[in-house]
């Protein structure tokens, strides 16, 4: 089969071999600093002049946002390398951080909701931030239909690739949406002109959290790389007359 | 130029002709309207007021539905291959297919609008934003529409995927053509920065349409 | 020239000008602002009343907020300004927890007249600014606070 031809250039053992290492510490990094920054969001640092306790949603809120652009941004970089030097461990890491990503998206919106209930006084409310948001959160099930929806999985990668590279607009709109629009939901605190508008002692939980998250995403997505990869050196076996044993094939 | 004409002009016959899918775009278009009269009842001010969102829709449905048959059947009898290996550019091709699109679709939507706009209770001056926001958006959603037929061309079943992939890129022309075709009718004065932004829209898509639309046909084809 | 080459140039000139036109559209736009609501000066400016639905956003005027009983149930009015005009907006529901005098609010509801609006729906509004109260206090006493916030 020609689709399997192209996997065998990649090298899969150094991958096998950094992420075997990398993956547990990621883990433990991400279970560390949650933990910490769970600490600091819950117990120690202040309430909101405004918003009083319920500000605590921010800590997990913002990070989740943030992972929701930064998901989509990895995916959309790692499609163009896929595709520009077609290495297919490229293509491997932008499908693997696609679901990744739309889980982040939900949390983002989800928790977003629940934030918005008592201090907006609404559930949801169709202005720019929250409406690109939800786009994103489309585009990334669009992105993962596709690669499931296309049998050869060289070709699929060069689509879903393309798909990426377009849907890839959006972020640059929800970023800016606060600015350009009239909008309910508040401009950026973080990564703004001036330096943050959140006082120190509630950057750092966010901060914290933020850590957490970007490490969860990279051990998530090792394990989810590892996954694909012994699937497809199963299949390209299966392809080759090499039956595994049932309980693999189970799975 | 030539090449790129004689792209639109085939492809618009063939959408005219029995099995085509204009005409199948246009009566799905006359009957998601006809549907939604009846859903929201004999209550004409909400009609009117609800009536641009709602044509908007539908004509984005229709469009929707007759994407498939831009690329795929061009594909399976092999005339694809032959227009990327002899008519020049496979992005201006790409171009001309989704022009003609527009025409046996967006187009014949268009000018199918001033009769249904009176189901919906539209009369008289609210009628003229609703067809230039048409005007100008549908081209858009033909573009854009291509994109994704181009995606899937290799598919044999790619309905529901097309409608998956192309709704999140569709919001941008929806959310400013109904919301100019609502101001518009309601003297807002946020009609014309809707529209300018629905201009944007169309314009970008014409920008990215023939290029990804010719990079995804290229691993479609073999 | 090919006509290859020939096509190429087309392809790009074409582009160029799409690219230049979208800008230059969505900077026109940008200018006029698409927005989620109206301030009570953009409602003035408009001269007449619009009769379908609209967003109203602004400030809550202080002491302007008001409770009265009625027979279908508690009625809150309170006036909504931006330095420039205002809005009185009445109101039977349940107000969000930021909801207090000074606060950006976005309502949304029919204008019932001039400058008078039944509002179905109370959105708050809150600023980028996260602190703790006692900083918010000390802030204020010092006179640095700026109250920049008319919703925009």
């Amino acid at each position: 089969m020609a689709t399997t031809t192209l996997y065998e250039f990649a090298n899969p053992v150094r991958f096998e071999r950094i992420a075997a290492r990398v993956f547990p510490v990621a883990l433990a990094a991400a279970g560390l600093l949650g933990a910490v920054g769970l600490y600091f969001a819950l117990f120690n640092s202040p309430a909101d002049y405004q918003q009083g306790d319920t500000v605590r949603i921010m800590y997990v809120h913002v990070p989740a946002a943030w992972m929701a652009m930064f998901c989509y941004s990895a995916m959309a970089v790692s499609s163009t390398a896929g595709f520009i030097w077609k290495h297919p461990l490229a293509d491997v890491a932008a499908k693997e951080t696609a679901p990744i990503g739309a889980a982040f998206t939900f949390l983002a919106l989800f928790t977003g909701s629940l934030w918005g209930k008592p201090m907006w006084g609404a559930w949801w409310a169709w202005d720019a931030r929250l409406t690109s948001v939800l786009i994103l959160f489309f585009l990334y099930l669009g992105y993962m239909a596709l690669w499931r929806a296309v049998p050869d999985k060289t070709r699929a990668a060069k689509l879903a690739a393309i798909l990426a590279i377009v849907g890839f607009v959006n972020i640059p709109i929800i970023k800016f949406s606060v600015d350009w629009w009239n909008s309910l939901h508040q401009p950026a605190s973080v990564l703004r002109a001036g330096g943050p508008s959140i006082h120190p002692d509630m950057l750092t939980p966010l901060f914290l959290m933020i850590g957490a998250y970007v490490f969860a995403y990279v051990a998530l997505l090792l394990a989810s790389m590892r996954n694909e990869l012994t699937a497809r050196r199963l299949a390209r076996m299966e392809n080759a007359g090499v039956h595994a044993p049932a309980s693999v094939v189970e799975r | 130029m030539s090449g790129f004409l004689a792209v639109i002009a085939r492809d618009v016959r063939l959408a005219f002709r029995a099995g085509g899918g204009a005409l199948q775009a246009a009566a799905f278009f006359a009957l998601t309207i006809v549907l939604f009269a009846l859903a929201v009842g004999p209550d004409l001010t909400l009609m009117s007021e609800i009536a641009a969102p709602v044509l908007w829709t539908a004509a984005l449905l229709a469009t929707l539905i007759s994407l498939e048959q831009i690329y795929r059947p061009d594909r399976e009898d092999g005339s694809l291959d032959v227009l990327a290996e002899t008519n020049g550019l496979l992005a201006l091709t790409a171009l001309a297919k989704a022009i003609a699109h527009w025409i046996s679709t967006g187009l014949l939507l268009t000018a199918a609008t001033p009769v249904l706009a009176l189901l919906l209770n539209i009369e008289g001056d609210a009628l003229w934003p609703l067809l230039l926001s048409l005007l100008i958006g549908a081209p858009g959603l033909s573009l854009i529409g291509s994109f994704a037929a181009a995606l899937t061309a290799a598919l044999p079943r790619a309905g529901l995927l097309i409608a998956i992939i192309v709704s999140p890129l569709y919001a941008p022309i929806l959310i400013f053509g109904a919301g100019a075709a609502s101001a518009g009718a309601a003297g807002d004065p946020q009609y014309s920065a809707n529209l300018a932004l629905l201009g944007a829209s169309s314009l970008f898509a014409a920008i990215f349409s023939p290029l990804a639309s010719a990079a995804a046909l290229r691993f479609n084809l073999d | 020239m090919s006509p290859k080459k020939q096509q190429r140039l087309i392809l790009f000139g074409g582009i160029f000008l799409a690219a230049a036109a979208a800008v230059a559209l969505t900077l026109f736009a940008l200018r006029g602002s698409i927005t989620y609501f109206y301030t009570p000066s953009e409602l003035a400016a408009l001269g007449e009343t619009p009769s379908s639905p609209i967003r109203l956003g602004g400030l809550v005027a202080d002491g302007s907020v008001a409770y009265a009983k009625a027979e279908t149930g508690d009625v809150v009015s309170f006036t909504i300004e931006d330095g420039g005009s205002d809005v009185r907006v009445h109101f039977a529901g349940l107000l969000p927890d930021l909801f207090r005098e000074g606060q950006g609010v976005v309502v949304q509801g029919r204008m019932t007249g001039a400058r008078v609006m039944t509002a179905d729906n109370v959105l708050a509004k809150h600023d980028e600014n996260y602190m703790p109260k006692e900083v918010a206090d000390a802030l204020k006493e010092q006179g640095v606070w700026k109250e920049d916030e008319t919703g925009s």
